[in-house]
């Protein structure tokens, strides 16, 4: 079930109103019940591969916890691990190895055939399969008690706010949750769906909009001048990250009506300084997934500086492949990664020629300077992320700058009218987001007196509800 | 220390908020860091406690709901209040200000070819072009029979045929066309079969407006109920393309190098013997044209005979004539076209004025049959003068 649709808008209240009404001791298997027939609304049957990863890791768990010996209990970790994993590999990845191994051999004059087997990927596998995985190493570690209760344990793999699309949860953080008593709080529940409002306005309003041109363009590149491709590509930064942390708000703000507090995933990440920094702001449960469960694991930074590098690239990449089965994402993961590489390496350097040209630390010059080279440099990674082959990428890339024509911006499904549209919902998220650092925006308004408050919030909603774009518009990262 | 606060103090450790308001909590078990709090028909005393601001929450979307209705009624009342463009020819067919006596209806290829001005002008008796962007014949005859029962019956309807015209909608195209006039029973059953959900554009208030529609179209209706209405594009309904040759068809061929084979759909048979019925019924004179199309596309599909064969089975034992212009004089010619499915706007008057003349003499001959075999002329519309 998607969020911006009619069912959930029927669903949520529903589910709310019932949680609330049961008791402590029925309100967790209400919680999975919603949550399996949240998962259901997709595609029924792939709601068995959830099942085998859940039950893999709760029996996992629990003898993880019995287990005294280091050696099996490591044995036991892996073999979690690898089942967990195998599940991932054969709907996510088995085409995209199969088919780069035909490709390969093609390359030594083998000629093999694609196996004819076509696997539609499960909603959000890879973000309940981390999930997942993040419990069973928690456990391995001893940082969290093992879950006897199979019901709560399958509600935290499949709590439905974060269900396809994350944050990606650690036990230490949500599983006691389904524990706990949460009452019915009118402030608790007003600002979840403030939360939500915010979120709707980022997908619908900024993110879909945007996604009309950003698919016109990528899905034929060659079609377009340079500024087409170029505004293409500025646009793709702002509906991808409007579109993640949008699904992102309305993920929080679901879990905070019900009394739930997951953790945050973005924090303004392109007000980043570097792409480290980026990196620290950007779907950052799955960014501190990958550094506590690979990166630090491999030896981090705290190696050799050879090793180091090949940690980081190595991350990166795997990073790039989790995003999605094609060489396009690991080029990407690479890209980020090189980035992170050559920042390390020249960041004497690059000290040195700021101080050099009279640019010191703090200064409003350098930090813009640093702001917009960060932006630039996401935004050409995102080239890689977007298109659809590496030739693809390729073409945008040699031809950015190449044909402007101010005369022809309009595509077939993004008509000349909604640019004004699209840009002032960008200046709009812009002023939201400034504003909202400087003071909490919700808390400021909550001050006005009742009528200006609701004429507010009604403005606000009913903008949402004009100018969102509604047509089958999945959240880019439920493929992930 | 009570119970209460020591659960608050654990809550607010944990980052979570208890409220004054918040029912007795007991706290039942603290084990390993897990807080098991369960007491049988708390949840119901939490949430009958909160009415009050339950009752806020449903006004503030009491509200909210009112005020959508309010808006979609301004936005339905504005695009019928709109003068020009597809929606003044659609407010002018479907509000009874047209009663011609020759309407032409048919898809995007109708509403492009045909200038009413000019075959009013050669005929010297009202026309008007019914025809629609993106519409099969379903939709097309859903349109004649709304037209009808706002307007006093036409003598003559010309139908366009297209290679298409056996093939049903599947998805209504540009949905929010319709919207504004989905009171109209003709339309809305028309559409209910082919989207089973029409029912929310009806119904669920700025639905068929906002969800339908990528492209902000409900501005117009908004400007339509201030007054305003965009720059004419159609004339008499008729909505001349002035486009030149593009390469759309460069593309198509190389697409489909082999060709292309139209659905003859059973449904699509039942629809066209629909519109024959409704004119014979409404004793309308009905004319099938098959306007022209660029040379290189006929022979590029694959049925075309099959398609033709069956116009003629379906128009003879009814006595209506298809005039066919695939082999018309500037049929090769790019310079007439915009594609090769649509004329542009030189190609269009030119066809017109054939269309118009031949229409003069069809009648002329019809109406000295009528006389001759002393049938009643009121049959048949005199177009000589």
């Amino acid at each position: 079930m998607l969020f911006n649709s009619i069912g959930f808008a029927i669903f949520f209240p529903v589910v709310a109103v019932i949680f609330f009404l049961l008791p402590q001791r029925w309100r967790v298997h209400w919680l999975l019940a919603a949550s399996c027939f949240f998962y259901m609304a997709f595609i029924p049957a792939y709601i068995l591969i959830l099942l085998v990863t859940i039950l893999i890791d709760y029996f996992a768990g629990i003898y993880l916890e019995r287990v005294e010996d280091p050696q099996k209990k490591k044995a036991l970790l892996w073999l979690s691990i690898l089942s967990t994993c195998t599940v991932l590999f054969i709907f996510k990845y088995f085409g995209f190895f199969t088919g780069s191994f035909v490709g390969l051999a093609g390359l030594a004059g083998w000629h093999l055939s694609r196996p004819a087997l076509s696997i539609i990927l499960p909603i959000g596998l890879s973000f309940h399969t981390f999930q997942s995985l993040s419990y069973v190493v928690e456990v391995y570690r001893g940082n969290q008690k093992a879950e006897h209760n199979f019901i709560v344990y399958a509600t935290y793999v499949m709590f439905f706010p974060q269900l396809v699309a994350g944050p990606i949860e650690r036990p230490q953080n949500l599983l006691h949750q389904f524990r706990e008593w949460h009452a019915f709080h009118y402030d608790d529940i007003t600002s979840g769906l403030k939360r939500m409002a915010w979120g709707f306005f980022k997908k619908l309003v900024v993110a879909d909009r945007l996604a009309l041109y950003v698919n016109d363009v990528y899905s034929a590149p060659r079609n377009f001048n340079g500024l087409q491709l170029t505004l293409a590509t500025f646009f793709f930064a702002y509906q991808i990250y409007c579109d993640f942390s949008g699904y992102t708000d309305i993920a929080l703000g679901t879990a905070q009506v019900l009394g739930f507090r997951l953790m945050e995933n973005f924090e303004t990440p392109y007000y980043s300084l570097s792409v480290s920094e980026f990196w620290r702001r950007w779907h950052i449960s799955l960014s501190t997934w990958f550094r506590d469960y690979l990166y630090i694991p491999l030896g981090g930074n705290r190696v050799s500086k050879q090793r180091h590098i090949a940690n980081l690239l190595f991350t990166f990449c795997l990073s790039g492949l989790w995003h999605g089965a094609n060489w396009t994402y690991v080029f990407w993961g690479f890209l980020n990664g090189l980035y992170l590489v050559i920042g390390w390496l020249t960041k004497d350097w690059r000290t040195r020629l700021w101080e050099g040209i009279g640019l010191h630390e703090g200064t409003i010059a350098r930090k813009t300077i640093m702001l917009c080279t960060t932006f630039l440099l996401i935004c050409t990674a995102w080239i890689v992320f977007r298109a659809r082959s590496m030739s693809d990428a390729a073409y945008v890339f040699t031809h950015l700058t190449t044909g402007w024509d101010f005369h022809k911006i309009a595509t077939e499904q993004f008509l000349l009218r909604q640019l004004p549209v699209a840009i002032a919902a960008i200046i709009a998220l812009e002023i939201g987001q400034l504003w909202n650092r400087v003071v909490s925006v919700p808390s400021f308004v909550g001050n006005f007196p009742t009528p200006a408050r609701w004429a507010l919030y009604a403005g606000f909603v009913m903008t949402v509800v004009m100018f969102g774009v509604y047509k089958q518009m999945q959240f880019i990262y439920f493929q992930f | 220390m009570s119970s209460e606060e020591s659960i608050n103090q654990v809550l607010s450790a944990r980052g979570l908020k208890a409220s004054a308001a918040q029912p007795r909590v007991m706290l039942e078990e603290e084990n390993n860091g897990r807080v098991l709090v369960a007491r049988e028909g708390e949840g119901r005393e939490g949430i009958l406690e909160q009415w009050p601001a339950i009752g806020h929450m449903a006004c503030f979307f009491g509200v909210l709901i009112l005020v959508s209705f309010a808006f979609n009624g301004i936005i339905t009342s504005g695009f019928r209040r709109v003068k020009t463009s597809e929606f003044g020819a659609l407010n002018d067919a479907l509000g009874g200000k047209v009663n011609a006596q020759i309407v032409i209806t048919g898809s995007s290829r109708a509403a492009a070819h045909y200038d009413p001005r000019v075959i009013e002008a050669l005929t010297g008796h009202s026309a008007f072009n019914l025809g629609r962007n993106g519409s099969q014949t379903d939709m097309q005859v859903a349109f004649l029979k709304a037209y009808l029962a706002h307007n006093r019956r036409p003598e003559i309807v010309i139908h366009n045929l297209d290679s298409f015209t056996f093939v049903t909608t599947r998805e209504v195209y540009d949905p929010v066309q319709y919207t504004p006039y989905l009171y109209d029973r003709n339309l809305y059953d028309a559409l209910r079969k082919i989207n089973p959900n029409t029912w929310k554009d009806r119904y669920v208030p700025l639905y068929g407006y906002v969800v339908e529609d990528m492209r902000l179209t409900w501005i117009t209706g908004l400007k339509g109920f201030a007054g305003w209405s965009p720059p004419e594009d159609h004339f008499l309904g008729f909505n001349p393309r002035s486009a030149k040759w593009s390469q759309e068809f460069q593309n198509f061929k190389a697409a489909n190098p082999n060709g292309v084979r139209f659905d003859i759909e059973p449904a699509g048979i039942e629809v066209m013997k629909d519109l024959i019925s409704v004119c014979r019924q409404n004793g309308i004179q009905l004319i099938f044209v098959y306007s022209p199309e660029y040379s290189e596309m006929q022979s590029l599909t694959k049925n075309r005979a099959d398609i033709f064969n069956l116009f003629h089975e379906l128009a003879a034992p009814a006595g209506i004539p298809v005039w066919d212009y695939s082999d018309w004089k500037y049929s090769d010619n790019q310079a007439f076209f915009q594609n090769s499915q649509h004329l542009n706007a030189t190609g269009a008057e030119v066809f017109s004025e054939d269309v118009a003349n031949r229409l003069k003499t069809y009648s002329a001959a019809r109406f000295k049959a009528a006389q001759d075999e002393h049938l009643p002329v009121a049959t048949t519309i005199d177009l000589r003068n």
